[in-house]
């Protein structure tokens, strides 16, 4: 849905997620520290490896062939052979679920990574160089941030047809910009340490303290919100497949099968309750994560 | 200030240049052509021929956009190539509807965002906080989609207490105004929290607890009011992604806005009502996004602008 | 302390915003209980109505009120309230007299005479008469209007009104799908023409029992009365209000709650959930809406017959309708519904997967064979391309479906100039003849003529018989040879089966029960006519 997966595509106004760099040493042992001592970011980060290890084991955790249809045994509620029930066609809902977690999981780390490489990179030039180039990115950026960002993964993918590989380039462009200006302003601050203009006057290369020496400062900020959007990335799929514009209908995708369950709401709503569900929770857990990651890498957050 | 504001003002002006031509470029890379969906599965190419005429979909696309800013310029939007309504008509229609959903679900969002931020806030990392955030992050965590159907579900089908949709009395607007700001209130939440947050750590917040005033006083009177100025501009940034928001809102719950109009027109490629509610949503966010801008600066002088 | 100033107000505008909604939120809630009542939310469903206003809730938006240029089924239905056609078609789809009191076909089948009903007036007070008629259909020939109606009405050589109560239109050459055009042509006052010009499609004004009242684009279309109806006693009801709800469920839901007292199109899967709900009954009949895959006959491995005829086997198609239709629906026993002209069963392709494994080894695929079906996004849509490939991988044929929005879909399919080019293997669709005839329910699917773009022969469909069998059909004079030269088509394309014949689908509404006397035609269209709250 775009109200929530608009909150991805903000323009950050959550002050935690442009981290200010501060003193590499130690870092990864407070983070560590801070983050174990959160209770529910800890117990989300479980259930995300746990959501791996589904998706990679998947097929052997199967109680049941997720695409073999048994039309003796249509829309049937939650039991002990089917836990999750059986959808439209008699195939095990819970067994779909499994199945489709692995498709959920590549769609959104696909999309977020190419938009944190892409935003990292046109973050990283802005923000360095400065001048026309930055103002041809941050001008571009706005351009995309003028449409509703539902809108223009529509858009991306009514012109590029339908497909998991086309939903994943639609939310990649959309989520660009807001890690583009998050690390631009990064690097900014990183541009005016000390450190950095001792480089500079040592005669180093730009590619090289952008590489060497601001790159790792943004680091924390670009963990933080890859984590942050994930979340929005597997929710704005989801629409996309709810809208008949993403997975296909054969897949066992989460937001497709809500979308095709969504006629039987009112006679079979576990159809329709344990894809939701499933979403949420994952999205939920990601969010705790991204949560929590942004208080343990946060400075300010310090007491 | 005024100078910097007048700068800003001009620079929406190429902006606005680009997304039209970007608005118009898009539309017409999307495969399908009107004329025969116009037409109709059993019609005649000649039949199909005479609408692209009639339309001046046969034009060069050059020649296309000249026609198009032409009439934009003039202040004319033209007429539905569906259904030869002229758009402005169609607009005028549906926007209250969209306008009351999008007001609706902010003013409760950023309400309830307010409360459950400053409460966060306030008892950090007490059992409050851990309640506030896990509601502030389930609420952004739900597909809107399905938060609707599963609203629709129970409260109106099971229970019967609000109508499944329409937009007859200002019960139909309760169901999706939840569902449509949820995402926003949550995000208010988290928000309000940090700004909260940061505010207790500024000095004249200690001065003000040092010098023994009482803490509701603290939060309420220096506190909140400090984070608040912050917290309402968030909202209004956020006014833009409701619009997007209520397209899916809208369908679920039938409700006849500007979103529905748009997921309508672009099924039967209506490019001109397509042109025209594109146009419309990003105008009104860049201009939000630059009122925001600069009433952000008239309030918080502290703020330097980098240009 | 200026900055302190500045926070206060922002505040107050902030709790002026609140109050604000608050407050308009009250005066629409008056507004609610004053005006439209049927926005009521009673938890208890109503089994009886007090007063005569009824709302229909139909899935999708009128497009236009104009009546010769409406192409959708929802826009014809909406004109059928307000106008009428010296034809018109009664539930079975037969052609029956509106307007037209009696009318003559001459022998040549060139000739027809139509003696119109006296003291008919429009909405607006003018005479219904033999001159209006001939304006109407001057309207609809003139190229400059590029109505939908003009093709229907190419063979139209000239109109003429010996008197006030006659009209001859003579044809150009015979054409016995004729009086189903004319059914499909209302007569629009030609004084409203005149002064409205093109804001007739906002603003309609004929003969029929409903004026126009108020038309808000995607909200609601709402007509009342017209006291001075020429056909006693009727309407039987004072208003009728259709409102578009896309979303199936909230359709439903209205249904319920009683805030619609008829809705179209009830979806089949929640047909088993309302049925025996008290105050709610459920009509279904058959349609003319077929369904099925056309399979590209030019392109491999389709182009052998064996292949097609063994898809045909390999299809089950009870449990498609059990399935895909939740049990409401009928099997294609034909190229046409049992609901169209000159429809003519037929047998054969009982489900039987071994035949069609067999018939795959002849045609040299003992294997199966890769493909891709294509088909419109939409849920039922998507459904039966679901089944279809669930149900032809157990012969061994791997079909991925390919769902499509429906502009780009029509962009695919239309793109290929000849032949050759199509990309196109199977597509599932449906198919509805216009105007329940017989050339509408063939011509377009298979003659050679009307591979895309120029028509909808999407299985590329070529036989010398049946092209000449279709040119024949439409000059037959005599409808008993007609009926033999149609028997003829649909038995030969059965046999070379073009198409995996899949259903043919119910039309489903679902009322209160107090509601009588509205219908859904098998079309799809909803007629009013005699709508009654008992």
């Amino acid at each position: 849905m775009s109200d929530n997966s608009a909150v991805m595509g903000t323009n950050s106004p959550i002050p935690g997620e442009v981290i200010a760099p501060e003193k590499t040493k130690g870092r990864a042992g407070v983070f560590i520290r801070k983050f174990s001592k959160q209770k529910m970011p800890l117990l989300a980060a479980f259930f995300v490896i746990l959501l791996f290890l589904i998706a990679i084991f998947g097929p052997f955790l199967t109680p049941y062939n997720p695409d073999e249809p048994n039309y003796d045994a249509l829309m049937q509620g939650p039991s002990g052979a089917h836990w999750a029930g059986t959808d439209e066609y008699g195939r095990d809902i819970l067994s779909r679920l499994i199945d489709g977690t692995r498709l959920t999981l590549a769609v959104s780390l696909s999309s977020v990574l190419i938009a944190g490489v892409l935003g990292t990179i046109l973050g990283l030039v802005s923000g360095y160089y400065g001048g026309w180039l930055d103002r041809i990115i941050m001008r571009g950026s706005d351009v995309l941030f003028s449409f509703p960002d539902l809108l223009l993964a529509i858009g991306i993918v009514a012109i590029l047809g339908p497909g998991l590989s086309n939903v994943v380039i639609a939310v990649a462009v959309f989520g660009t910009p807001s890690f583009a200006r998050i690390i631009r302003s990064v690097t900014l601050s990183a541009k005016e340490t000390l450190f950095v203009e001792a480089a500079r006057s040592m005669g180093a290369k730009n590619r090289r303290i952008i590489w060497r020496h601001i790159f790792p400062e943004t680091v924390p900020s670009i963990i933080v919100n890859l984590s942050m959007k994930i979340g929005g990335a597997i929710l704005a799929a989801a629409s996309l497949s709810f809208l008949g514009m993403g997975a296909k209908p054969t897949e066992p995708d989460w937001g497709a099968m809500l979308s095709m369950g969504r006629d039987y709401l009112s006679i079979a709503p576990h159809i329709v309750y344990f894809p939701g569900l499933a979403i949420f929770l994952t999205v939920l857990a990601f969010n705790l994560v991204g949560d929590g990651l942004r208080d343990a890498l946060d400075p300010k957050m310090k007491n | 200030m005024g100078r910097y504001a007048l700068q800003r003002l001009l620079g929406v002006i190429p902006l606005l240049f680009i997304v039209s031509v970007l608005v118009f470029l898009f539309i017409h890379l999307i495969p399908g052509d009107p004329a025969r969906l116009i037409a109709g599965k059993d019609a005649t190419l000649e039949e199909i021929h005479g609408i692209q005429e009639q339309l001046g979909l046969n034009l060069p696309l050059w020649k296309q956009y000249i026609n198009y800013m032409g009439d934009l310029l003039s202040g004319n939007l033209g007429n539905s190539i569906r259904s030869g309504i002229p758009v402005t008509d169609m607009l005028e229609s549906r926007i209250m509807p969209t306008l009351w959903l999008t007001f609706l679900s902010m003013a409760w969002a950023l309400v309830i965002g307010l409360l459950i931020g400053v409460i966060s806030a306030v008892y950090r990392n007490k059992w409050p906080d851990h309640l506030g955030t896990l509601t502030a992050i389930s609420g952004m965590s739900i597909p809107g989609f399905w938060l609707g159907l599963v609203l629709i579900q129970i409260f109106s089908v099971e229970l019967g207490w609000f109508p499944t949709g329409g937009v007859d009395s200002w019960k139909s607007y309760i169901l999706p105004s939840i569902t449509l700001g949820m995402g926003i209130m949550s995000m208010l939440a988290r928000y309000s929290r940090s700004s909260m947050l940061e505010t207790l750590r500024e000095d004249y917040i200690r001065t003000g607890r040092a010098k023994g005033l009482r803490e509701y006083v603290v939060i309420s009177r220096h506190a909140l009011r400090n984070s608040l100025i912050q917290v309402v501009t968030v909202a209004g940034l956020q006014f833009g992604f409701l619009l997007g928001g209520s397209v899916m809102v809208e369908t679920v719950f039938s409700i006849p806005g500007l979103g529905r109009l748009l997921v309508d027109s672009i099924l039967f490629r209506d490019y001109t009502v397509i042109q025209a509610l594109l146009l419309l949503f990003s105008t009104q966010f860049i201009l939000i996004n630059l009122i925001v801008d600069l009433l952000y600066g008239v309030l918080n002088p502290k703020i330097r602008f980098s240009q | 302390m200026k900055a302190k100033g500045k926070v206060w107000s922002m505040f107050m505008l902030l709790l002026i915003t609140v109050v604000m909604t608050a407050g308009c939120g009250n005066k629409a809630s008056n507004e609610g209980q004053g005006g439209n009542t049927a926005g009521g939310t009673e938890t208890s469903t109503p089994t009886t109505k007090n007063d005569k206003d009824i709302v229909i809730a139909i899935n999708a938006n009128f497009i236009t009120l104009d009546p010769h240029n409406a192409s959708d089924t929802h826009s014809i239905s909406a004109a059928r309230t307000m106008y009428e056609g010296l034809m018109g078609f009664d539930e079975n789809m037969n052609v029956v007299p509106v307007l037209s009191a009696s009318h003559s076909i001459s022998e040549d089948g060139l000739v027809y005479t139509f003696t119109l009903q006296e003291n008919v007036k429009f909405q607006d007070g003018t005479d219904f008469n033999a001159e209006a008629v001939k304006v109407n259909i001057a309207r609809i020939q003139d190229e400059k209007n590029n109505l939908r109606l003009r093709k229907s009405f190419a063979k139209v050589a000239k109109v003429e009104t010996p008197d006030a109560k006659t009209v001859v239109i003579t044809l150009s050459e015979p054409y016995n799908a004729f009086l189903n055009k004319v059914a499909m042509a209302p007569i629009i006052s030609p004084k409203a023409l005149t002064e409205n010009g093109a804001d007739i499609s906002k603003m309609p004004v004929g003969t029929g029992p409903f004026k126009f009242k108020e038309w808000v684009q995607g909200d609601r279309l709402v007509v009342e009365k017209n006291t001075d109806y020429w056909q006693k006693d009727l309407p039987k009801v004072d208003s009728i209000t259709f409102r578009p709800v896309p979303e199936n469920g909230s359709r439903i839901a209205m249904l319920k709650t009683g805030e619609a007292d008829f809705i179209y199109p009830m979806p089949t899967e929640q047909v088993s959930e309302v049925e025996g709900l008290e105050g709610i009954t459920v009509d279904t009949i058959d349609s003319t809406i077929v369904r099925y895959v056309t399979l590209n006959t030019m392109k491999k491995p389709f182009d052998d017959v064996k292949v097609r005829q063994a898809i045909n086997y390999a299809i089950n198609k009870d449990a498609y309708i059990k399935v895909v239709k939740s049990g409401l629906g009928a099997k294609l026993d034909s190229t046409m519904s049992s609901k169209t002209q000159y429809y003519s069963q037929q047998t054969g392709y009982d489900y039987d997967i071994e035949k069609a494994k067999q018939l795959l080894a002849e045609a040299g695929y003992p294997d199966g064979f890769e493909t891709e079906v294509w088909g419109e996004n939409e849920s039922e849509t998507m459904k039966g391309m679901q089944f279809i490939q669930q149900q032809l991988a157990l012969v061994g044929i791997k079909v991925e479906v390919k769902s499509m929005e429906g502009g780009t879909l029509s962009d695919q399919i239309n793109a290929a100039k000849t032949p050759e080019e199509a990309k196109i293997q199977m597509w599932y669709v449906s198919w509805s003849p216009s105007s329940g005839d017989a050339d509408g329910a063939t011509r377009g699917l298979f003659s050679s003529e009307m591979f895309p773009p120029a028509g909808s022969n999407t299985a590329y469909y070529k036989n010398e018989n049946v092209d000449k069998w279709i040119a024949e059909a439409n000059k037959a004079v005599d409808p008993e040879a007609a009926k033999s030269i149609y028997a003829n088509i649909q038995k030969t394309v059965w046999e070379d089966a073009p198409w995996a014949f899949m259903g043919v689908d119910q039309i489903i509404s679902g009322k209160r029960s107090y509601l009588e006397g509205v219908k859904v035609f098998p079309d799809g269209s909803i007629n009013v006519l005699n709508a009654e709250v008992k």
